[in-house]
């Protein structure tokens, strides 16, 4: 399972990462949407971890701009906002999300729930 | 009995007098609507009763001048006849006499059979003659027909033969003299060749005069009468002396026209008094016509319609009022209603803004603390993985036991947040079963200190077979945190707080928290749970905590309740369901 972070903020990115690859996961993270684009353009992904408020590209538009290069691609918001709503109404489909600070085996159980 | 009075008289008491919804009161329009009312039902009773009244006044005054002037015209009237009547009755009489002097020749005169021819001739043409006599200048009556026998009497003493030297003619007033009779003396004066003089004297009944006088028609308010310049009554008065006492009104002034004036009687009655000096062509007389007139008597008909107008002023002034004041009432009622409406949309809409201006505050804060939060997470669960699976420090239970508590309080300050950001959105009711005695315990941890070093006693009563409920941990721990807070706050140094919870119903919980501190004054409890009501001095309350502890007891389906009695305390009861129901939470979600 290949799996994409992108997030604004910068510590916090590098250290889920870390994290994530303690536990076995191969992750690529990237700080804004534009990178995000960029690195999906040269590499597939399973699974993006999106961070819905960021400056430029916000989540929901990455999500979509993400999917018209691989409409297979899965993906998991993450918000400081602790709502679901804000993301419901900009995508159908994502219907995972998170709010921060997450529990890292919450996120690991939604990771393997969405790559199947 | 006297409360069902009471209620009835409070159901029909407008709603606008009752003064009640004071927080409102910001919100109203108008603020004194009692005030309104009053100077509304003022304003129109005035301007309908104002003319009502002052033209019954002006009528009373026209009717009553109009009234007396009649009066006071009739009984001129009145006066000016009798005058004309008394005159002519002396006034015939003289004549008789002075055409007697005249043409008879003194021997004639002196010749007892000639005078009773003369007397009864005298009779036949005017009447009212008592009997006919001459009497010389000395006095003596020389010559004498009538019924008495008064011959040879010398009069040259009485007052009336001295009047009689002085003047041509003369009338007596009414006097009884020799006879014990009341009669009148006229007199006429001729002189005999040798140049002394005669009087040929007439005595005149009184009761001819009387009859002249009563032929007047006075009615039962009024009377005609004589008296003399001196103020002894001629002839009777039903109510002013008998004949030959003192009048008991004053002598009126001399006029030689007929008068009439308002006075006032010896018995302070308002009477009309109409008088005529009597005096004839050739001689004057001593006696005043006197038409009296009872004013009270007289204006009899007018008062009773004065009375009527009086009864029709009356009810109209009653029915004005009424329909003023029920008309008053209603509208104001009405516009009080509208503005109350108005004022609790208002005070409504104030507290929705004020609750999402709250909100978007809370969601910013939160925000912006998660990140930091997640940061911080993330750092102490990377730091713990680094401990966990590089096994070089898995054994060292005390440093994963540290990083166990800074996971513990991120994980509670993203609840504190999450709850915030919840305050203006509707959040997951995240249920789960709650041990009361647990969750109570752990809410005093935060407590602890505060209450060792302020001496406070917390007395917790969990009884030990109270089932646990199924609810958010969350809420209710913030429900309570909020509630010990607000209780740590009213309490002084040395108090002590009581917490407690027993079963309330088959499946439902109280909760009640006490505290013996400073209380609050029962007016302000039905405020309490509105946002931005504090009873804190100063900047010490935001007035929030009570407003979102409703808020949150609510969320979870139950119900709060305060009592509270100044300088004893206070007691906060919630009632909670022992199981919170799942399709309400799920619709409150989805409805945010």
């Amino acid at each position: 399972m290949k799996v994409l972070l992108v997030d604004d903020e910068r510590k916090f990115a590098a250290m889920l990462a870390k994290r994530l690859v303690l536990r076995g996961i191969d992750i690529d993270y990237v700080y804004t949407g534009e990178e995000a684009i960029v690195k999906a353009g040269t590499q597939r992904y399973d699974v993006a971890i999106l961070d819905v408020k960021m400056p430029g590209i916000g989540g929901i538009e990455l999500e979509r701009k993400l999917k018209e290069l691989d409409p297979c691609l899965k993906t998991i918001f993450l918000t400081g906002h602790g709502s679901k709503t804000d993301f419901e109404a900009g995508s159908a489909e994502a219907t995972c999300y998170l709010a921060k600070p997450i529990q890292i085996d919450e996120l690991l159980t939604i990771l393997r729930e969405v790559a199947g | 009995m006297i409360d069902r009075i009471r209620r009835a008289f409070r159901s029909i008491w407008p709603e606008f007098y009752r003064q009640d919804k004071q927080h409102l009161d910001p919100y109203f329009t108008f603020t004194d609507y009692r005030k309104i009312w009053a100077i509304g039902i003022f304003v129109l009773v005035a301007t309908a009763l104002v003319p009502l009244l002052v033209i019954t006044i002006i009528h009373y005054q026209l009717l009553q001048e109009s009234v007396e002037s009649e009066l006071t015209l009739r009984a001129e009237r009145l006066a000016s006849n009798a005058r004309r009547a008394v005159t002519f009755f002396l006034e015939e009489r003289l004549d008789a006499l002075r055409f007697t002097v005249n043409e008879i020749a003194y021997g004639q005169l002196t010749d007892p059979d000639h005078l009773a021819e003369i007397l009864r001739n005298l009779k036949l043409g005017f009447g009212g003659l008592t009997d006919l006599s001459v009497i010389s200048h000395t006095g003596t009556q020389v010559a004498y027909a009538g019924p008495f026998n008064l011959e040879g009497r010398n009069y040259s003493n009485q007052r009336w033969f001295i009047e009689c030297q002085k003047h041509h003619f003369y009338v007596s007033e009414i006097f009884r003299g020799y006879r014990d009779i009341p009669h009148i003396i006229i007199a006429a004066k001729s002189f005999r060749p040798d140049g002394s003089f005669f009087l040929l004297r007439a005595t005149l009944e009184t009761e001819r005069l009387i009859q002249t006088l009563s032929t007047y028609e006075t009615g039962a308010h009024a009377e005609i009468f004589l008296i003399n310049r001196s103020g002894i009554v001629q002839t009777p008065s039903k109510y002013y002396g008998d004949i030959f006492q003192k009048i008991s009104l004053p002598v009126p002034a001399y006029s030689q026209r007929t008068q009439v004036a308002m006075a006032e009687d010896d018995q302070r009655r308002s009477i009309i008094l109409g008088y005529a000096y009597i005096s004839t062509q050739i001689a004057d007389s001593p006696f005043i016509l006197m038409v009296v007139k009872q004013k009270a008597g007289m204006m009899k008909v007018w008062q009773q319609l004065r009375s009527s107008i009086n009864w029709f002023v009356g009810l109209c002034t009653l029915t004005i009022l009424v329909v003023v004041i029920i008309t008053c009432t209603f509208i104001i009622n009405k516009l009080y209603l509208a503005d109350k409406s108005k004022a609790e949309t208002m005070a409504l809409m104030e507290q929705s803004n004020q609750l999402a201006s709250i909100g978007q505050l809370a969601a910013g804060v939160a925000h912006e603390i998660n990140n930091p939060l997640a940061l911080i997470n993330e750092t102490a669960g990377y730091v713990k993985d680094l401990f966990v699976l590089k096994e070089q420090f898995h054994q060292d239970d005390e440093l994963i036991g540290y990083i166990d508590d800074i996971l513990d309080a991120v994980e509670r300050c993203g609840t504190i947040t999450s709850q915030l950001l919840g305050f203006a959105r509707k959040f997951e009711v995240k249920i789960q079963k709650v041990s009361l005695k647990e969750i109570i315990s752990d809410v005093l941890v935060f407590h602890n200190k505060e209450a060792a070093y302020r001496s406070i006693q917390v007395h917790v009563e969990v009884p030990e077979d109270i089932p646990a409920i199924e609810t958010d941990r969350g809420k209710l721990q913030q429900v309570l945190v909020n509630l010990v807070n607000n209780a740590f706050q009213a309490v002084d140094n040395g108090c002590i707080l009581d917490i407690a919870a027993s079963s309330a119903g088959v499946d439902k919980v109280r909760i009640t928290i006490s505290d013996n501190g400073c209380g609050m004054p029962e007016e302000t409890l039905p405020k309490i749970f509105e946002p931005f009501f504090s009873t804190k001095e100063g900047d010490k309350g935001t007035g929030l905590g009570l407003a979102i502890t409703y808020g949150l007891v609510k969320k979870l389906q139950g119900e709060i309740s305060v009592k509270s009695k100044v300088l004893e305390g206070t007691t906060f009861t919630i009632t909670l369901p022992t199981r919170i129901q799942k399709e309400i939470s799920e619709n409150e979600g989805s409805t945010g």
